[in-house]
């Protein structure tokens, strides 16, 4: 259906519902059979709706606005209303606890449910939260038996201690059906999602870090002297060091190679090592890299993380980084340098590609191109203990993708459990996470529909420039050496401390990268004794599949 | 109507309490009592698990707190009539700084000596010593600790500058009201919108006005929170733009209320103006610089929205406080216990250096007034 035809319906008050119901009736009395006339029909109906969608507000019109968001989410409720009633959850409130990072996640989720508040009757209040106070927002509620809210925007490291702990509701079977959720990429699928054999997440968003790089500073004649941007992480130093003292194309300012974030961000920081040491320390065919899984030992100071804590010292000491970078947490990397035309390469979450063309503050939308995370010319075999020379590459999954889940809270009371578990159902919805995957929104691709050239194409995208973003995505999930994080209690009390030492490391106030990598280890192995040595083996090795 | 004898409150009436009277009084009070003891050790037993039966949670005992609060008010007038009703005006204000101050504190003493981690299926252990032990040998708390000396020192300088501006302000001067608010306007402002407006947008290294006029000025590649000596001299000029205005009310104040026929005296006797400020205003100004001193110092030493919001600590701990640091280590660890001992520890550090500083101060000023 086109859009006109679609919008000159809605004018004379035709819900999509109504249209839909009518071009099946219409198929049917044409006398087309259900299997060679109705689903076509109702597919490209669909097909419509993605492509209607994805032209709010227009790709190159702006950052989308909350009416944006609200308009996006009416029209992606019919999955919804298939199994609600209207106003069938009238008298219901829910409280939602989710973030606010960049004015997205629970500002989306705002706009999405609006219209689904409007339709169903339920009431949605909401907590929002800064990125960095999230983590100790969520312990403390688990820790202190006070989870006040029943609806959660959380990730999956975190199963381990809201699932693990018997905090979260089952998901109904409806709701598998209703998201598709068939249609995830492998990687999100169980035991993602899943704690003893039962599902508890509608996910929303499949993480990876992928590696963006402004195209100006490489080909003929370009500033770094490549016509490549570097394949590993040695090429990247290489790369960083050259361009000392030259000048961007785009902004007449400094150059810069690699925008390492040099200080910490509530323990999403240590992702951003954990980048380049991926490449030199998860050997294919071993799941393990952050610790032994014998005995919990931390890996953190082999050689392998050592040469990725070497890495940056060595950049830091060569001057290759922006005069204020040890003051430069990841967000500033991304959104203030990064997008804004500071630096050429940088290690980012899906959405950076998505926002360098969308987002107002972005510079660099015709100049950005994307690809896996870097590779190395050796890898370090943590079981023979020494290093092969051989090209090894492992794409970082930091944070498996934010998913929402519903709370216990909610389990007594039916009405209000269908209400919560049909919110989240419409914010995991497949055609919704088409458009925030495609805009502003904090999330990146993650669905197999999702890689659908056509669709991002038809929207207004350079074909050239998405089948390099969302390439760099689907060939990271895909990629057979990916780097899983293990979901494990705690995990960011160890990214946290981490930060801090790699903080000293970094302002030198460790004699070497392997004092540094000692102390981290150190700090690791009292957190693992504390939270309890054999509680934490056992769920290590579940989460790595052994 | 009588006066009891010897009274000295003058109480008008002196009731007869009857036996029944007392007895019921005495009654309820016992039973509000012995109902708080036991629901707080059957509490206390079924957390501890040496029981199997109790309360969901800590909710009834509160609720047997402040049923027994109501009874002691109460039974002071029943048991002792008009004499008792002078303990309602201080008894209530009592019973609400025990809730709220003293079971706190005595509470973070009971958490402070345990090993708590909030991502711990154990929960919480008594553990001890382990975290003084552990807090003796720990770099980073040294490091804060450190820090919060030479941040501290740095209140020198900031009480020099409100001095300064007490002085202009107190002179007549064109528009005085209107320097008075606008001087006042940073104290405003809270730290945390400073930290955004100045830490993290004027000082920005490329497009930042700070910036822009550093690398005019000649400084090729300005760098506000590169190094640990320009990081903590950042934090310190962020805080103190801040808190000077706070310092610089409390001393205009006091100027104010100096007795003019001292000063005027002075400038009949030919002093000059550095004479009269040094051996007149600064000596009678003592007792509220020590006093605005002493606040900004509590002020100083709670220090940590800027540095959790600009810097992180960073670089490399050169800005950490003691109360970043709790705050990472409580918040982003969720290391409760050890947390709370550090806290502790600080609030202790906090309360013999105050009373060591105002001992001093005391001494100073009694010998600067001439009194010593």
């Amino acid at each position: 259906m086109k859009v006109e035809i679609y919008d000159a319906l809605m004018r004379c008050q035709a819900s999509r519902r109504d249209v839909l119901r009518g071009t099946a009736s219409a198929a049917a009395l044409l006398g087309v059979s259900s299997v060679m006339g109705g689903i076509p029909g109702m597919a490209m109906a669909a097909d419509d709706l993605r492509a209607q969608i994805l032209k709010i507000p227009g790709v190159g019109k702006g950052a989308p606005t909350d009416a944006d968001w609200q308009k996006v989410g009416e029209l992606c409720l019919e999955p919804t209303k298939a199994n609600v009633a209207a106003g069938e959850f009238a008298g219901v409130e829910l409280t939602f606890m989710g973030l606010n990072n960049q004015n997205l996640h629970n500002f989306l989720f705002r706009g999405f449910l609006k219209p689904w508040e409007a339709y169903t009757g339920a009431k949605i209040n909401w907590i929002d939260l800064a990125q960095a106070d999230y983590n100790a927002r969520l312990q403390q509620s688990i820790a202190t038996g006070t989870v006040d809210f029943d609806i959660i925007e959380m990730g999956a490291p975190f199963e381990g201690d809201t699932a693990g702990r018997g905090l979260l509701d089952e998901m109904p079977d409806w709701v598998a059906k209703q998201i598709e959720a068939d249609d995830l990429v492998d990687y999100l699928k169980a035991p993602v999602g899943t704690w003893e054999g039962k599902t508890y997440r509608v996910t929303i968003d499949g993480d990876c870090h992928t590696f963006a790089y402004r195209k100006d500073y490489f080909g003929e004649g370009s500033i770094s002297g490549r016509s490549e941007p570097p394949k590993t992480w040695q090429e990247v130093n290489e790369v960083s060091k050259a361009l000392i003292g030259k000048t961007d194309p785009l902004t007449g300012l400094p150059a810069y190679g690699y925008l390492d974030p040099l200080k910490g961000w509530g323990g999403f920081g240590f992702y951003f090592v954990e980048n380049r040491a991926t490449a030199y320390a998860k050997y294919p065919g071993d799941p393990a890299w952050l610790f032994d899984p014998e005995n919990m030992k931390p890996l953190v100071n082999n050689p392998a993380w050592v040469q990725a804590i070497q890495d940056v010292m060595d950049l830091i000491a060569a001057k290759a980084y922006p005069s204020d970078q040890i003051n430069a947490d990841p967000g500033t990397t991304a959104f203030s340098q990064f997008l804004a035309g500071t630096g050429s390469m940088l290690m980012w979450w899906g959405d950076v590609g998505s926002s360098a063309r969308t987002s107002d503050t972005s510079v660099v939308g015709d100049v950005v191109g994307f690809g896996i995370n870097r590779g190395s010319s050796r890898v370090y075999n943590r079981k023979s203990g020494q290093w092969e020379e051989k090209y090894n590459e492992a794409p970082n999954m930091a944070y498996i993708g934010w998913g929402i889940y519903v709370t216990k809270r909610v389990s007594g009371d039916e009405k209000k459990r269908k209400a919560a578990w049909s919110a989240a159902a419409h914010l995991g919805g497949k055609d919704i996470s088409l458009w925030t995957s495609a805009y502003p929104s904090g999330f990146q691709p993650y669905r197999q529909s999702h890689f659908n050239y056509d669709e991002w194409q038809a929207a207004g995208y350079d074909r050239a420039y998405i089948e390099e973003y969302l390439g760099s995505n689907a060939n990271s999930y895909n990629h057979p050496n990916a780097a899983i994080e293990p979901r494990i209690p705690g995990i960011f009390q160890y990214y946290s401390v981490a930060e801090d030492e790699l903080a000293k490391g970094f302002a030198g106030q460790y004699k070497s990268a392997q004092e540094t990598a000692d102390a981290i280890a150190a700090a690791w192995e009292k957190i693992t004794d504390q939270i309890g040595r054999e509680s934490q083996l056992k769920l290590y090795r579940a989460s790595l599949g052994l | 109507m009588t006066t009891i004898e010897r009274d000295l409150l003058h109480t008008v009436e002196a009731d007869s309490i009857s036996a029944g009277r007392h007895f019921w009084g005495r009654a309820a009070l016992w039973l509000s009592t012995l109902w708080l003891a036991a629901s707080f050790v059957l509490q206390a037993a079924y957390v501890s698990g040496w029981i199997t039966f109790g309360f969901e949670n800590w909710r009834p005992v509160l609720y047997a707190y402040v049923l027994w609060a109501i009874v002691l008010c109460v039974t002071r007038v029943v048991l002792y009539g008009e004499a008792g009703k002078k303990a309602l005006f201080v008894l209530p204000a009592a019973l609400f700084v025990v809730a709220m101050v003293v079971f706190p504190l005595l509470f973070a003493l009971w958490v402070g000596f345990s090993d708590w981690n909030l991502a711990s299926l154990t929960g919480r252990k008594f553990n001890g010593l382990d975290n003084l032990r552990r807090m003796l040998s720990d770099p980073f708390y040294a490091n804060a600790l450190v820090n919060m000396v030479l941040y501290s020192l740095a209140i020198a300088v900031e009480y020099a500058i409100a001095f300064g501006l007490a002085l202009l302000l107190s002179q007549d001067i064109a528009a005085r009201k209107f320097w008075r608010v606008t001087f006042l306007v940073p104290l405003m402002l809270s730290p945390v919108a400073v930290s955004w407006m100045v830490g993290k947008s004027m000082l920005e290294t490329r497009f930042g006005p700070i910036a822009r006029l550093a690398r005019w000025l000649g400084w090729e590649n300005p760098s506000f929170f590169g190094d640990p000596l320009t990081a903590r001299l950042s934090i310190m000029i962020m805080d103190a733009w801040t808190f000077i205005p706070f310092m610089m009310i409390m001393l205009l104040a006091g100027l104010q209320a100096l007795n003019r026929e001292v000063l005027e005296a002075a400038e009949v006797d030919g002093a000059t103006k550095w004479q009269r400020f040094w051996q007149v205003i600064f000596p009678l100004m003592l007792p509220v610089s020590v006093t605005a001193v002493m606040i900004r110092v509590i002020f100083k030493l709670k220090l940590a929205d800027i540095i959790i919001t600009v810097t992180a600590g960073g670089p490399g701990g050169a800005t950490d406080s003691v109360t970043s640091f709790i705050y990472r280590e409580y918040r982003d660890r969720s290391n409760v216990g050890y947390g709370t001992l550090l806290a502790i520890i600080y609030l202790i550090i906090i309360v013999i250096g105050m009373t060591m500083l105002l001992k001093v101060s005391d001494r100073i000023v009694r010998r600067m007034t001439g009194r010593l």
